[in-house]
Formats: C-alpha cells, sequence, structure tokens
C-alpha cells in the first residue's frame, strides 16, 4: 500500500484515488461506500472514482482531504469458482493468432491459462463483464485493431494478461480465445452477477 | 393507457438513472436529457423523476385508450392531437380515442413524453429506466413495438394546464457550446492537441448512441502504448481512443474504460448531450472544476424556482 492516498479531482463532480492493487482498490471502494457521501464509487484496477453531487462539494472535499490512510483487509471474497472454457473452435476464433504472437502452441497456452490460479480484478464495462488476472505478466496481447461488431455472450477474451468474459453479446475488442457456457450476468437469477471482484477462478478445459 | 400506433425509430421507457451500481458494470441510463424530461413531468404534476418516454428523431404517434394528461418538451417537429397542431411545454388532455403524433425534429434528437402519474414499467436494480444492452427496465427491457400498451395507472385527466415559462424552454439549434474540465489523463495529450480540443469546432460523427458520440474534424495524437489499464468512466468523460477522434459518453456509458480521460462535460451542459445530433458542429468550452460548479449553481437556480428542485 502506499504512504499517502491522495485525492485528484478529474471533473468537477468526480474525484480520483490512485492506489497499488485490484485488491486496494476494491477495498478502499469498500470503506467509501460505507460513507455514503457519494453518488458512486467506481474501483478500477489501480484506480478508485467517487462521482458526487456537486451541491455537497465542500462536505466531500473535507471527506476527500482526511481520506483513511490505511485500507481495512474486510471480509474475504466467496468462494473459488470453476468456469469451464470451450478454448478455440467457433466462438474462440483468435486462439490460433494469439498463441502465434505469443510462441506458444495452443496446447501449451490452455495448458497455462488452465493450470494458472485466477482472481477477479474488477467487475465493469457492462453488467457483469469481469476483467480476471492471472496470467503471468510476460503475456501481452493487444487488442484487436477492429473492435467486433458482434460477439455471443460468454465469449472469453485475452488483453494484456486479462482474461475477459464478455457477460452480453454485443461488440467487443479484445481477441477471443474460447467461450463459457456459464452465464455471467442473468438479470433474472437472485443474484444476477455470478462473480465477484477478489474472487478466486479457476478455468476448466473440455 | 397509450396504445402504440408508429414506435419511432427507438422510443424507450425512462426515469430515475440506475445509480450505485456501476460496480457491477451497470450503467446509468435514465433520459438522455434529463432537463427535458424533468419539465415535461413538471407540466403533468410528477416528481421530475417519474417515468415517461423518450422518443429519438420523433416518427411517434399513440391512441389514447382512457382520458389522460401528457405534455411534450424537447425536440420535436410538431406534435398533433387527431391532426390538429397542439402545443409542446403545455399540459395536453387527452380523450378516449384520441389520436397522439409526434414529428421527427428538425433540430435536436430526442422529445420527452411525461404522463400524469408516470408509466408502469419494470423496476431492475432500483429503477424503471430502459437499459437496451443488457435488456431490464422499461417495458420488457426493449424499445417499443407496434401495438404496445402503456399502462398509466393514475393518468388522469388531471384538472390543470400549465405552460413552461418561455425563459425556460431549452431551445437546440445545430450548434453546440459544451463547458467542459481537463480530466485524469489530459496530460497524456501533446500540449498542442489540448490547445486543439479546447478551441476547435468539432462535427458530430455519424455514429451516436445513447452510450456515446464521436466528435470528428480534428483527430489528435495520443501518447497512449494502447495497454492503459482500465479505469471508471462516467456519462460526460471524454475518451481519446487510438484513432484520435474523442468520444463524448452518454446517460449508458459503460462503467470503465481503456481509453485517456482527456475532458470531462460540465455537469450544467450534460443534459445537452442527448440533443445532439450527426452534422451538429460542437465546441468545448474549457473551465476549472470550481468555475463548473458555480456554472451548475446558476443553471440550477435558473429551473429551480419553477421545478422544485434542482434538475441537473
Amino acid at each position: 500500500m502506499r504512504a499517502r492516498l491522495t485525492a485528484v479531482q478529474i471533473a468537477e463532480d468526480v474525484f480520483e484515488i490512485a492506489v497499488d492493487t485490484p485488491a486496494d482498490a476494491q477495498r478502499l471502494a469498500l470503506e467509501l461506500r460505507k460513507i455514503g457521501l457519494a453518488e458512486d464509487v467506481v474501483a478500477g484496477i489501480n484506480r478508485v472514482a467517487v462521482s458526487f453531487d456537486p451541491a455537497r462539494h465542500d462536505q466531500v472535499m473535507a471527506w476527500m482531504d482526511d481520506l483513511p490512510q490505511t485500507v481495512p483487509t474486510n471480509e474475504a471474497p466467496p468462494p473459488a469458482v470453476d468456469i469451464p472454457i470451450q478454448y478455440g473452435g467457433e466462438f474462440g476464433p483468435d486462439l490460433a493468432n494469439v498463441c502465434a504472437a505469443l510462441g506458444m502452441t495452443q496446447a501449451a497456452f490452455v495448458d497455462l491459462h488452465s493450470s494458472c490460479t485466477h482472481a477477479v480484478d474488477m467487475i465493469g464495462f457492462t453488467p457483469g463483464f469481469a476483467y480476471i488476472s492471472g496470467l503471468p505478466d510476460s503475456v501481452s496481447v493487444p487488442r484487436l485493431d477492429m473492435p467486433r461488431p458482434r460477439l455471443i455472450a460468454g465469449s472469453v477474451g485475452i488483453s494484456g494478461a486479462l482474461t475477459g468474459i464478455y457477460a452480453l453479446a454485443g461488440p467487443g475488442g479484445w481477441p477471443l480465445i474460447g467461450h463459457t457456457s456459464v452465464c455471467l450476468f442473468d438479470k433474472d437469477r437472485e443474484s444476477p452477477f455470478l462473480l465477484a471482484p477478489l474472487q478466486t477462478v479457476r478455468f476448466v478445459p473440455i | 393507457m397509450l396504445h402504440v400506433i408508429e414506435p419511432g425509430l427507438q422510443t424507450t421507457l425512462q426515469g430515475a438513472p440506475r445509480r450505485g451500481h456501476r460496480h457491477f458494470g451497470v450503467a446509468y441510463s435514465g433520459p438522455a436529457d434529463p432537463l427535458s424530461m424533468a419539465l415535461a413531468n413538471r407540466l403533468v404534476g410528477n416528481a421530475g423523476e417519474a417515468t415517461g418516454l423518450e422518443i429519438t428523431y420523433g416518427g411517434f404517434s399513440a391512441e389514447a385508450r382512457s382520458p389522460c394528461s401528457i405534455a411534450l418538451t424537447g425536440a420535436h417537429g410538431g406534435v398533433s392531437v387527431n391532426e390538429v397542431p397542439a402545443s409542446d411545454h403545455r399540459t395536453l388532455h387527452l380523450s378516449r380515442g384520441d389520436q397522439l403524433q409526434v414529428r421527427a425534429p428538425t433540430s435536436g434528437t430526442r422529445c420527452y413524453l411525461a404522463i400524469r402519474g408516470g408509466f408502469d414499467a419494470a423496476v431492475y436494480l432500483g429503477s424503471s429506466s430502459t437499459y437496451l444492452p443488457a435488456g431490464f427496465g422499461g417495458l420488457d427491457g426493449r424499445s417499443l413495438q407496434l401495438g404496445d400498451d402503456l399502462i398509466a395507472p393514475h393518468a388522469g385527466p388531471w384538472d390543470r394546464q400549465i405552460e413552461t415559462p418561455h425563459a425556460l424552454r431549452p431551445v437546440f439549434l445545430n450548434a453546440f457550446a459544451l463547458r467542459a474540465c481537463p480530466s485524469a489523463e489530459t496530460d497524456t495529450l501533446p500540449s498542442k492537441d489540448v490547445e486543439m480540443l479546447f478551441r476547435e469546432k468539432y462535427t458530430l460523427g455519424r455514429q451516436t448512441s445513447r452510450m456515446g458520440v464521436f466528435l470528428k474534424g480534428h483527430p489528435m495524437q495520443p501518447r497512449s502504448d494502447g495497454m492503459m489499464k482500465s479505469v471508471p468512466v462516467f456519462p460526460g468523460t471524454i475518451q481519446c481512443p487510438p484513432s484520435g477522434d474523442p468520444i463524448i459518453l452518454l446517460c449508458d456509458a459503460q462503467t470503465t474504460g481503456g481509453y485517456p480521460r482527456i475532458a470531462h462535460i460540465a455537469r450544467c451542459d450534460r443534459h445537452l448531450l442527448g440533443q445532439l445530433r450527426p452534422g451538429n458542429s460542437v465546441r468545448l468550452i474549457k473551465r476549472t472544476p470550481n468555475a463548473a460548479v458555480q456554472d451548475l449553481r446558476a443553471k440550477n437556480a435558473l429551473f429551480q424556482p419553477w421545478l422544485g428542485f434542482d434538475p441537473i
């Protein structure tokens, strides 16, 4: 954890605080949400953004000047989840290109991806989309030059060293390596979101 | 009850924004021009965020299946009831069988229809607003279709007829000046690009949606390697993708994004984003955060006496 948390104003109604890790971001966000002064508190991978009603500007300024200086460790994340993945094939059309760029065989890549222990860094973009880390930093996959106009829900992509699972059908710019049949977002389910930040994820090849 | 005869290109039920769920990836939604929605609700005696219709590019018609009081605001190219021209910014009392028609606007994009007591809609995560990408809120999470029946259980008729004061009726032209503050990654632009951003007249791109609009004509050269970690974004955030054409995010904005955030539309002018249309000219006026807060207070003070609350 860095020595001092500092809030930077990035709009007249948004502050942002830089942190070191997704876990720090999630924990700080949880703390800030409890205070109830913000309209929204959103954790990024290494930031926490706080949007607020400018009518409460002075109150929020005072609050930001007096940020907690240590991020407490909160309750443990929900139990680990296994996510089955069909690697390659019709819904993983970029697997070959990704492997070629990384200089790996497809078998070696699948083995690496499914043997690492991953964790959800954050949920964002669209409802339920999960940004999942766990691949070694040496894996670095650039985004597609042109986003796909349409992909199906459950598509699994790679960007940098992150794995992303598209919870909804729609456009997407991450190279796709496979597909999962589990549903990350189901509006009719009692808990609509399958994954939560910091949750451990294992990918199981099928 | 209103029976939809012509749904228009994209007509959705919108109420309050879906606040407090961005950390699950859930966008705000709500009216793209919330000031116009609040003005419409005022004319039928509703709370400002009561559920109404957002009609995009007009072409909407409906029949009243029971007496009701409605009002229209925002952009439109004329309203008629039974083919007789009717006024916007005024309470309209419809009788059973009356046919309402909303024509396409010549400037501005979205027209708002409020009904006394608000429309029934599916409340999801605390809001009735339709979010099309995930199909929730509103009427089955979708835009209206021919034959839909819109239920409004307390639609009136109301015993009053009022008009928005003329000085408070927003006028939408083909040129917009939007106040904006520099943001977190403004410094990733070369300084000449920052000057350009707050000086040049941009043209609104052809691709527009409730998620975002492009500013064309003066591409930037962002010094980003394209590997930036995803960061929180909000309605009003201006991102700069590798193409260099800035994107302004609207009410259905995604919650995180991986492009540099080069500016942020001030809250006082964010309601205008819902009225931008392709080809419009857009200039960004640089403000400090403190000045933007003053601008917001001034605009809210203008509308507060009429609406009874701060609308933006």
